[in-house]
């Protein structure tokens, strides 16, 4: 998954992987939105939030979720 | 036969789109789909196709509730423009950005050419970094008379003053008790939005979707600050600073990145 570094400040600057809600949070629900009549952006992202919270909590499911999504590269 | 549509993922610099061969980029968002990048005059956008259908604006909500689906397409829309943003100065999209037509990607292009460029200048040799602020709320409780100032006041009077005096502003002290922790805790979250601010050239508030708690406490606030790549030492210095500064108050802060831009390219929702 994403490489991207998650610490703690102050306690021993070492890179994670960065929780699947974190990057989650950044893909969906963020970024530039171009209004154009044949563009659709994705709406009600608070519901679908609600959705992933209870995915990602549930470990074997997000591994299961990460396993596929790894295997594609 | 147009079952198909693009599925944009971010903006660059057509310059930069020609250093990054599709070939060495990652998957794109559908199995059996390459990506592309689309490119008129100085901006490329890259994209891949999509079955029509499932990207409609009604099937598309209800893929959105299966969790999975979403996750899986959410990570795989993050590794290319991550993989891009590492690269190369970079607008990201919102996920699900989809046009019918490759000509819609080009007109939208060429009409939005002077907005995106001078977004992609304003970002160019930035990162966004995330700054989570948590805080152990048994932790602040218990230290809340030397982290409030009123409190604190309250007490070294309270050791000064006669017995009978003492006992009733003792009860005063613990009646105080609580509303000075959630003020501390709001005092403690915006002096560390202001001085990140100065080692920084934009920030945002972002909402807090649900309360987490997490081994680090509950989440307090959530910031995204958009830092020069050169300037990252100084910002992240700061943030120790900050985190070392608060810790006795039993706040702890966490910083996330580099992310794509996310959060400073707003400004085209006309």
């Amino acid at each position: 998954m994403s490489d991207f570094d998650q610490m703690i400040v102050g306690e021993e600057w070492e890179g994670s992987d960065l929780s699947l809600l974190e990057t989650l949070d950044h893909v969906l629900n963020r970024g530039l939105v171009i209004a154009g009549e044949i563009t659709i952006s994705v709406a009600n992202i608070d519901l679908i939030f609600v959705g992933l919270n209870v995915m990602v909590s549930s470990v074997e499911t997000a591994k299961e979720v990460l396993r596929k999504h790894e295997a594609t590269e | 036969m147009s079952e198909l549509a693009y599925y944009v993922y971010c903006i660059a610099e057509s310059t930069a789109a020609a250093q990054l061969p599709v070939d060495s980029l990652p998957a794109a968002i559908e199995d059996d789909s390459k990506l592309e990048w689309i490119s008129v005059n100085a901006l490329a956008a890259l994209a891949s196709q999509v079955p029509r259908a499932t990207y409609s604006e009604e099937n598309l909500a209800e893929h959105l509730t299966d969790a999975s689906w979403t996750a899986i397409r959410a990570m795989r829309h993050e590794t290319v423009v991550e993989y891009v943003a590492k690269r190369a100065t970079v607008i990201p999209l919102r996920f699900g950005t989809i046009y019918l037509e490759r000509a819609g990607v080009e007109q939208m292009l060429s009409d939005k050419s002077r907005e995106l460029e001078s977004i992609i200048e304003q970002l160019r040799g930035r990162e966004e970094w995330g700054v989570n602020v948590h805080c152990d709320p048994a932790v602040l409780f218990s230290r809340i008379t030397s982290v409030s100032p009123v409190l604190r006041d309250l007490v070294e009077r309270a050791r000064q003053a006669s017995p009978g005096q003492s006992y009733l502003m003792q009860k005063k002290i613990e009646a105080l008790k609580v509303d000075e922790a959630r003020a501390a805790v709001n005092r403690i979250v915006d002096q560390i939005e202001d001085k990140l601010k100065e080692q920084s050239d934009d920030a945002r508030r972002l909402r807090i979707l649900k309360v987490e708690t997490t081994e680090h406490g509950e989440l307090k606030a959530k910031f995204a600050f958009l830092v020069k790549r050169a300037g990252f030492e100084e910002f992240r210095d700061a943030a120790e600073h900050l985190a070392q500064e608060h810790q006795n108050a039993g706040v702890r802060l966490e910083l996330t990145g580099p992310w794509p831009v996310y959060n400073f390219c707003e400004g085209l929702q006309n």
